[in-house]
């Protein structure tokens, strides 16, 4: 251990970034002594001297953006806008030796084994209890203790399937477990996107370190939890179990789930049906096997664990009681996560595997002993104290940050029930590089080990793992939530690695699949929403841009004419209101600019562009795992720096069309994303469904908004019509340069070969709902089937020439009656059919109650009384 | 003696549930001193699903779910019930509290072992200084522990006004205790919270009172519902139910249907519904001697 000399290049490589570096005392992870390097560092520091700090940091920039891109986030829960918090990622990984990694390993997989045989004994015979090997205050006084899973027979005998494990070094260099993860333990996912980004970036010189890769431990955790099926062994299907979009690690719930292959669902998503869990899908109940969960314990299951829950599944813990359902983590096995058991391990160690404990815990005292009790009372204000019990709602108390009032009033808590606190020694971790600035600095690091359980008794130890670095030297807090970072880690192997794959091998015959048969009603219906907002995003758009243009083009004279109807466009697709051109009061003829800028900027729910932004962005999120990588990247790149114009500006709307402009762009590509790369599954069909359905009722609202009132000269109206129908040139080259109602009704409404007419939507509407899975009994047209046949017949059958009769010749206001109500009826029809579709696959409630409701389902957990 | 006991529980919904899974503690144990002849959980509409299994406390719980739309649901538990009067304990013979405690903390026989669980904080008993020091005053230094037990039983009954508008399943103990009234589960909840406060073990238990008084005894409050109270482990003695409510060691008036922690594990009936609207329930209770 020593100290490096501080801000001075290593002056034996050139090419190497500077050091700014200090280890306080701590374990120093890069150098042996003062300017000797620890030699598993020296390939590292190498290759990066081979390419040079410029080249490794313009490497570093464009894999950041890929970070960034692929929407790599980690969520803060209570923060509005916490969804987007991007992933921080140093580009230094953390190296680890092959000697050094061996003895962790064993460490890690006699620990897991150990946590294994605990949880069986306390959820059985309590031999521990009753042998006097460990105070029974620890699983009595436990809230994770669940009695409700007591004596669960489990398939495959195990609890612990999963297991994880907080690793910190001392400053003699050795390793101690901090925390222990056992009920649904996060991060694999992470340290997996860590390593490709990672690894494509610095490809050179990850080969030549000799990393060992982590796909091995990915196919062996998707064999052994298909392994656990209880039935359907050829084809179990697993999913992942997640709390939601808001949840802190949903990017890598998403991500695991695409990756392993197993489907994403909410506690929504399933139910249990003759003590067996179902996935609630398009095509009706499928059975469940295995379910890999993100939820806590307690939450699974809001009929016999936390009533108040409605993240979980009812009756989950009835169907893993039955033996029908396969759950990884077993419910129940957040008991041993408490810190408490800790200072016990090395004796149940001894006497549950005869071996001594290899990989110790950061020393920890339960105050339920006397003995313990004593010591910490007596150092308390050098000690960390921490509720024993996970779900006591209390964090950890810093006892030399106390008063010396605060610390007598913290002894007093202690005495009153000892055996609800512990109090462990802070570690002083040890100083790991990061790269700060093209610099080397010392920050204290913390690692997370992944394990999997293997067939016999098992544990396979992920050849890696989470990095994660404090936020400053000056803090020893490692967390994501505290704005700490995160590495990957490299295991260093002393002979060359062979790739792995999770692809099967070359030769191997796979089983034809055909995607879609297992679409989640709720994604479909969250596709068929994206769709929606998209299309209405794209409109609005247009319509804004129309608008701004001719704002700009203003110099003093008069509104020009078609801007009321432009602006009344806009607010009928925002509002929803009935499509009327925008009354400008004589008065304030800025009323319209006022709109204008309220429609682009209000953040206040979709009634604005960038409302809508913000809501196809949630949209989008909950349906992450079925949206393209590139497509993703195009709605992440949708509201970069739109700030509303400052008063007095030279030339207000300049910077806003451009951002328009570039908004028709994303959108267009996004769309085309969609139409290119998505397979013609059910979740296509929902998201085009949406599309068409919004761009229909869109057109058929700017019709009825421009061309009911006969505008003289009409001109200029038809005109911008056209432009923001995206038709002008189809236009111009049919018909020259005159304007007429006439054909512009005939292109923008009923040519079927115009993608932006009604009819077009229409035609495509009628033919995916023919595609949807429904009935087979039922011969007779679906609902939904007949209103869209009716829509697309009543729009084949109308003539133009009638619809443009205006009536009451020589008035001022001219109104075509007949286009009128042709085209509210339209839109009516559109409404009905966006609601026959919500109805008919998006509700598993029968009946539904109400057609505009879009979460029909509430549950509702009750107890009877039991007083009087 | 011998009940028939007859215990109803209705649901009637605005809309119709499209389904629905529940957990039933309807079915009396067999105890020392209770022997349950008969019993059968009858459900309408029919359950999809119907089950029983044995939970952590040894009660036998029905687990059902329907799958079908409805409106209304019945679930009546028919039982016949032998109780005995376990027949009385001498409070002075019974050991002092504190060697009670002592015995909990250190003993592993496998019946304190058992009792030791009943000490700790549950769902609805958390504790706090003022239940800690409500109890001590019933318990004095090297005072026998039933002595005790029923000292504190009866500064509850008389102490504490029964009112059932004053709360509800949701207020905490806290609340009772600030405002000296509640109702039998109130009640059997505070003086469990009170032993455990000391250390001793306490367990929640509900179930029924003869609905006829034998003649020439008053009426017993609680007896046209399903009622509440708590059992104190007594080494020597086993455990030995209290009926606050009531103040009274229990005999053979009361059929015990279950127990646990407290009211949240043994509650008669427990569900979650899809759809509903707005419900109401009715429960009703008929004891008679068989």
């Amino acid at each position: 251990m020593g100290t490096a000399p501080t801000s001075q290049s290593d002056s034996s490589s050139p090419g190497l970034p500077a050091v700014d570096w200090k280890t306080d005392g701590a374990y120093d992870e890069l150098y042996e002594s003062a300017g000797t390097l620890r030699p598993h560092w020296r390939p590292l520091l190498d290759g990066i001297g081979r390419i040079g700090v410029a080249e490794f940091t313009d490497r570093w920039d464009e894999a950041r953006r890929q970070l960034e891109d692929n929407g790599v986030t980690y969520n803060v829960y209570g923060d509005q806008r916490g969804t987007s918090r991007p992933w921080q990622l140093d580009p230094l990984p953390m190296l680890i030796p092959a000697a050094e990694w061996s003895r962790i390993e064993e460490g890690l997989s006699q620990r897991a084994r150990l946590l294994e045989l605990i949880l069986q004994d306390l959820y059985g015979e309590q031999r521990l209890l009753k042998d006097n090997v460990l105070p029974p205050e620890i699983v009595f006084a436990n809230p994770s203790f669940l009695r409700p899973c007591f004596g669960i027979d489990l398939p495959g005998r195990r609890w612990l399937q999963l297991y994880s494990c907080d690793l910190g070094r001392s400053p003699d260099g050795s390793w101690w477990v901090v925390a222990d993860r056992t009920q649904s333990p996060s991060g694999s996912g992470y340290a997996l996107e860590n390593r490709i980004v990672i690894s494509r970036a610095f490809q050179d010189i990850f080969r030549d370190c000799r990393v060992h890769r982590l796909a091995s431990y990915f196919k062996t955790l998707r064999e052994s939890l298909q392994a656990l099926a209880p039935a359907h062994r050829d084809t179990p299907r697993v999913v992942l179990l997640t709390p939601g979009p808001f949840n802190e690690t949903y990017f890598e719930h998403s991500y695991l789930a695409r990756y392993l292959g197993f489907t994403l669902v909410e506690g929504a998503d399933l139910t249990v049906r003759d003590n067996a869990v179902y996935l609630k899908t398009l095509e009706g109940l499928q059975p469940v096997d295995v379910i890999l969960r993100r939820l806590d314990d307690t939450f699974c299951d809001p009929l016999e664990l936390r009533g108040d829950s409605l993240l979980g599944v009812p009756g989950l813990v009835q169907a893993a009681q039955a033996g029908k359902v396969a759950i990884a983590n077993a419910l129940g096995t957040g008991l041993v996560e408490t810190p408490a058991l800790k200072p016990f391990l090395p004796a149940l160690c001894q006497h549950l595997l005869g071996e001594s404990l290899k990989l110790p815990s950061v020393a920890t005292w339960w105050c339920g002993q006397e003995e313990a009790l004593r010591y910490v009372l007596d150092h308390l204000g050098e000690l960390v104290i921490k509720p024993a019990f996970p779900q006591a709602e209390r964090g950890p108390v810093f006892g030399d940050r106390l008063s010396a009032a605060a610390l007598a009033e913290l002894a007093d808590a202690i005495r009153a029930r000892p055996f609800n606190y512990v109090a462990q020694e802070s570690i002083n971790l040890s100083a790991a590089p990061v790269w700060a600035n093209g610099r080397l600095e010392p920050r204290h690091f913390a690692f997370r080990s992944h394990l999997v359980g293997t067939g016999a008794d098992d544990y396979s130890v992920m050849p890696g793992g989470l990095t994660r670095v404090t936020a400053s030297w000056d803090t020893l807090v490692v967390s994501m939530r505290e704005g700490g970072g995160s590495k990957d880690t490299w295991i260093l192997s002393e002979t060359p690695v062979a790739p792995v794959s999770l692809l099967p091998p070359p030769g191997e015959a796979l089983t034809l699949r055909r995607a879609g048969r297992d679409l989640p009603s709720r994604i479909a219906d969250n596709l068929f929403w994206l769709g929606r907002y998209t299309a209405r995003a794209e409109e609005v758009t247009r319509l804004l841009r129309g608008t701004l243009i001719r704002l700009t083009d203003e110099t003093g004279q008069e509104l020009r004419s078609e801007l009321p109807v432009l602006v009344g466009a806009i607010r009928g697709l925002l509002d929803g209101t009935a499509p009327s051109p925008f009354a400008v009061p004589a008065d304030k003829p800025e009323a319209l600019e006022t709109y204008v800028s309220h429609a682009i900027f209000d953040a206040d729910g979709p009634t604005s562009l960038k409302g809508l932004l913000d809501a196809l962005r949630q949209g989008a999120w909950t349906v992450r795992d079925r949206i393209s990588v590139d497509s993703w990247r195009i709605l992440n790149r949708l509201d970069h720096d739109l700030a509303p114009p400052r008063p007095g500006d030279e030339a207000p709307w300049g910077e806003v069309l451009i951002f328009l402009n570039e908004m028709i762009v994303h959108l267009a590509a996004f769309s085309g994303m969609a139409m290119e790369s998505m397979t013609r599954a059910h979740g296509w069909r929902f998201l085009e469904m949406g599309r068409r359905l919004e761009r229909a009722s869109a057109t058929a609202s700017l019709l009825r908004c421009a061309l009911v009132t006969v505008h003289d000269p009409e001109d200029p109206i038809l005109s911008g019509v056209l432009e923001v129908a995206d038709s002008s040139m189809t236009y111009r080259s049919r018909y020259m340069n005159v304007l007429q109602a006439v054909p512009l009704l005939d292109l923008l409404l009923v040519d079927e070969s115009n993608p932006r007419s009604v009819a077009f939507q229409l035609a495509l509407l009628s033919e995916h709902v023919d595609h949807l899975p429904r009935d087979e009994q039922q011969s007779a047209r679906s609902t939904e089937q007949r209103l869209a046949l009716d829509l697309l017949t009543r729009l084949r059958l109308a003539d133009m020439t009638t619809l443009a009769q205006a009536g009451r010749p020589g008035s001022r206001h001219i109104r075509r009656a007949k286009l009128d109500v042709f085209l509210r009826d339209i839109s009516e029809g559109l409404l009905a059919l966006s609601d026959a579709v919500t109805q008919n696959y998006f509700s598993h409630s029968r009946p539904a109650r109400q057609l505009t409701q879009r979460r029909i389902e509430t549950l509702t957990t009750y107890a009877s009384p039991d007083s009087l | 003696m011998k009940y028939r006991v007859k215990h109803t529980t209705q649901y009637d919904y605005s809309e119709p549930v499209t389904f629905c899974h529940n957990k039933a503690n309807l079915t009396p144990p067999d105890l020392p001193s209770q022997r349950c002849e008969m019993n059968r959980v009858e459900i309408r509409p029919a359950p999809s699903v119907s089950i029983q299994r044995k939970d952590y406390f040894g009660n036998t719980v029905t687990f059902f779910s329907m799958h079908e739309p409805h409106r209304k649901l019945t679930v009546t538990s028919h039982s016949l019930v032998e109780v005995r009067d376990p027949g009385p304990v001498d409070p002075a013979a019974t050991p002092p509290w504190e060697s009670v405690r002592d015995n909990l903390r250190t003993n592993r026989s496998h019946e304190l072992l058992h009792a030791y669980q009943f000490v700790f904080d549950s769902s609805y008993v958390r504790l706090t200084s003022a239940l800690g020091e409500y109890a001590a005053a019933s318990f004095p230094p090297g005072l026998p522990i039933l002595a005790g037990a029923l000292d504190l039983m009866a500064r509850i009954h008389g102490e504490f006004e029964y009112n059932p508008e004053a709360t509800d399943i949701a207020t905490p103990l806290e609340t009772v205790l600030a405002q000296r009234k509640g109702v039998c589960q109130d009640f059997a909840h505070l003086q469990i919270a009170c032993f455990r406060s000391l250390g001793l073990a306490a367990r929640y238990v509900s179930g029924y009172l003869r609905t006829i008084p034998p003649p020439g005894r008053p009426r017993l409050v609680g007896a046209d519902a399903s009622h509440a109270w708590l059992s104190v482990f007594v080494p020597g003695a086993g455990w030995i139910d209290l009926d606050p409510t009531n103040n009274r060691i229990c005999g053979s008036d009361h059929i015990t249907l279950s127990s646990g922690r407290d009211y949240d594990e043994v509650s008669p009936i427990r569900g979650v519904i899809l759809g509903g609207g707005l419900q109401a329930m009715s429960v009703s209770v008929d004891v008679a001697e068989a």
